[in-house]
């Protein structure tokens, strides 16, 4: 098992150099381009030249972002099935985020010359005022959303390369390096791994899109795209035919999955005291995934618990106090692994303890679901905190809201839809990216949830399941030199997505605030040199604020992720299919949208604590609301407002004479 | 009509669009209509529920294959169809060159590029 361990770990770290030497030398192409055209679009927005792979995999990849190959497959090992239901809409993303906006907007792109979309929002209703309020949003919204980003690629990298020593070794060595010139790391969340993978990353990400611009980013879009759909399509037959090898001999892989679910209850997290039955003498680690077991009498059956993180006992001490465990709930299932570790053939992770202690237990049930057999195939699903479960009926038409109809409204896909060639791109990109997330999306569903079976125990760590499923099942299918190709795509999804926001915000700064605002008559060499410039300093700025990250990474995505969509889609819509709309209610809508929002998360801070837990009146998730309040605010502050002028009505609204 | 001019003067890449826009959204309607209560109908059973009686189709939750499986391929083939039979090839005009608040014509127009002329040495 150890050396399967290491092999696929050194194929990780294989992996991962192939990679990103392939990401730089995509920038050197790409910077080639950029000699022989107009610089700006060139390099935000790529000449509108993207045909349809390109097209369609860097909107895809770029969506995709790293959530859905982390915080996805996390949240389909903790709920079960009814993340289907949470991510259903996904069956009318591609044509809702694609086709609703995307010819419309990319004509009115090309009558103006907007290279960004503040820059169309200005033309659209030639109001300087309206494109600074948009660059303001974005900037503020991306920002936060960049060190996020940033965070999650480096805490994905640290987990690709957990088992390789060399990393251990150079990580420790960078820590004492700044140590040793006086800088003070105490405290770094993550430690010295950490911090290494934050500085690999983000210098990789910052170099390659600094240099190449756009076409780097989209190319290494289409390199990442490719890389995430291989991966989820060798996972899905080796994570069903590695449950089928434990089903019944007349039930297959994924029935077995389904009906083994159907009888779990969630389990209790908690920690408790550990005692060894011999005091250690010298330093003694118990890995993270060691499991116990507490024999039990006639009246109370044994008793499983799963340690997530490593345990580290100092020589002479012979107990440690408050250790996190996850305790497993269900007879059959801990029935099930107490004989895989008889057998010789277990497939189940990690090694079972029979003679340490577990004192001052503290367990904690999940709020719903606790001993409820079949709460991992129905809904609401089970959930440790909402006493209404995981996903109640208001919040399943939020989310068939969100997914569609805020995606829409990103502008960093927006910006996207500037980018294509011509129409007939955008009908074939369309269908290409539908079957792309019909073949990503719900076989990573039937993966992770076959997942509870293969690697039980493993709510403690969640976002942790996607690559230690990746190295699991190579292993047992005999080809650990996959596992570096598999581990590669939540890495690869992340990393699509932080260029494409780097650039959003260096071009924000460069084309709507300095060119169209400050200085007009700024040449080409001027540009360029502040587009490197800015997309530097704003990636190093990211960085340095990722050292010592934000601790809700998922919830600031959702935050400015929702936050975007409420401020941005109203505007654009009416915009670019209203002659009547003005830059008035457009402005206001856009107020609103944004204040609705945030006013959601402030209450949130005084009614639920914390602004990460928003205020949901009836359940409704504050997109629903400041959308709507978007929307009706852009109608009704127009009419009562003048029209709009009417040349700016022809020019984009009527066909020339 | 702030401009004066007819509705059939629209430019036709902006009446093409709004209709697919219309079908979109409908489309997105549709499935809301057909998935999420499908499921709750089918799949937030009471306290009664017994996990041993729970219906499958290929392995699938059968809420999950009816309320989500099923509207997906459909959705999807759907999602070909009208990007196929339906959406049409506007010409889309062609691309400007960045916009420094020099006026640019008019839709269906060639726009010119307004970019600065390259400086000495770059």
């Amino acid at each position: 098992m150890y050396l399967f361990a290491q092999s696929g770990s050194n194929a990780a770290l294989v992996t991962f150099l192939i990679y990103t030497l392939a990401v730089f030398g995509l920038a050197a192409l790409s910077n080639r381009l950029l000699k022989s055209k107009s610089f700006l679009s060139e390099y935000f927005l790529g000449s509108r030249s993207l045909g349809v792979w390109a097209f369609a995999l860097t909107f895809a990849a770029t969506s995709a972002s790293g959530g859905s190959f982390t915080g996805f497959p996390s949240k389909i090992y903790s709920h079960g099935w009814i993340l289907a239901l949470w991510i259903g809409s996904y069956m009318v993303v591609p044509i809702c985020t694609m086709g609703f906006l995307g010819k419309r907007l990319n004509q009115i792109a090309r009558i103006s010359g907007s290279i960004t979309v503040p820059d169309v929002l200005r033309d659209r209703f030639n109001s300087r005022n309206f494109g600074l309020l948009a660059v303001l949003l974005i900037v503020f919204f991306m920002s936060f959303n960049l060190i996020a980003q940033f965070k999650a690629g480096s805490l994905i990298l640290k987990t690709l390369l957990a088992d390789v020593e060399v990393f251990h070794g150079v990580s420790r060595g960078l820590f004492g390096s700044i140590t040793a010139v006086g800088g003070s790391l105490e405290g770094l969340p993550g430690g010295p791994e950490y911090l290494l993978c934050l500085l690999t990353f983000g210098i990789a990400v910052i170099i390659y899109t600094t240099y190449g611009g756009f076409h780097a980013v989209v190319w290494t879009d289409v390199m990442q795209g490719i890389v995430m759909v291989i991966g989820v399509l060798i996972m899905l037959p080796l994570a069903i035919s590695l449950v089928a090898s434990q089903a019944p001999a007349d039930t297959g892989g994924l029935q077995h999955a389904t009906e083994s679910m159907a009888k779990m209850t969630p389990p209790r997290k908690g920690s408790a005291t550990l005692t060894l039955d011999t005091v250690p003498t010298e330093d003694l680690h118990l890995p993270g995934g060691s499991w116990f077991a507490i024999a039990g009498d006639s009246d109370q059956p044994t008793r499983l618990f799963r340690l997530p993180e490593t345990a580290d006992f100092p020589a002479g001490q012979g107990s440690l106090t408050k250790v996190k465990l996850v305790e497993i709930t269900t007879p059959f299932e801990i029935e099930r692994i107490l004989s895989a570790f008889e057998s010789e053939t277990s497939t189940i992770p990690g090694a079972l303890y029979r003679n340490v202690q577990l004192s001052a237990l503290e367990m904690n049930s999940y709020a719903y679901g606790a001993d409820k057999p079949g709460t991992y195939v129905t809904g609401p699903g089970p959930d440790v905190r909402n006493a209404v479960g995981f996903l109640p009926l208001s919040l399943a038409f939020s989310f068939f809201f969100m997914w569609a109809i805020s995606g829409t409204g990103q502008p960093s896909s927006m910006v996207r839809l500037m980018a294509f060639r011509d129409s007939k791109t955008l009908r074939r990109s369309i269908m290409t990216v539908a079957v792309y997330y019909g073949v990503i999306y719900f076989p990573l569903i039937l993966i992770f949830c076959c997942g509870r079976l293969i690697l039980p125990g493993m709510d403690g760590e969640s976002d942790r399941i996607m690559p230690a499923m990746a190295v699991h099942l190579t292993q047992f299918a005999g080809v650990s030199w996959l596992a570096g190709l598999l581990v590669a795509a939540p890495f690869a999804a992340v990393m699509s997505t932080v260029d494409s926001f780097l650039l959003m915000i260096s071009s924000a700064l460069v084309r709507d605030v300095y060119q169209r605002n400050i200085n007009p008559d700024a040449g080409e060499k001027t540009l360029k040199r502040l587009s490197y410039l800015f997309t530097l300093l704003v990636g190093s700025a990211a960085m340095l604020g990722a050292i010592w990250p934000p601790q809700f990474l998922q919830d600031i995505i959702v935050y400015t992720g929702s936050g975007l969509a409420a401020a941005f889609l109203a505007p654009v819509v009416f915009a670019i299919y209203w002659p009547r709309a003005n830059s008035q209610g457009c402005i206001g809508g856009m107020l609103a949208g944004f204040g609705a929002h945030l006013t959601m998360y402030l209450a949130g801070k005084f009614i639920n604590g914390s602004f990460f837990t928003p205020w949901r009146p009836y359940h409704i998730d504050p997109i629903l609301i400041g959308l709507t309040i978007s929307f009706v605010s852009v109608y009704l502050i127009t009419l009562l407002t003048p029209p709009p002028p009417a040349e700016l009505v022809r020019k984009y609204f009527y066909r020339s004479v | 009509m702030s401009s004066g001019k007819l509705a059939s003067d629209f430019d036709p890449v902006f009446v093409n669009s709004r209709r697919e826009a219309l079908i979109i959204l409908c489309s997105w309607v549709a499935c809301l209509i057909w998935a999420v209560p499908y499921c709750y109908l089918n799949g937030y059973p009471d306290e009664s529920f017994d996990p041993a009686q729970l219906e499958t189709t290929w392995g699938i939750p059968s809420w999950v294959f009816w309320g989500i499986v099923v509207p997906w391929i459909l959705a999807t083939a759907f999602t070909l169809g009208f990007c196929l039979f339906v959406m049409r090839d506007d010409d889309l005009g062609a691309a400007a060159g960045p916009n420094t608040d020099t006026p640019s014509p008019a839709a269906g127009e060639t726009n010119v590029a307004t970019v600065k002329p390259e400086e000495p040495g770059s």
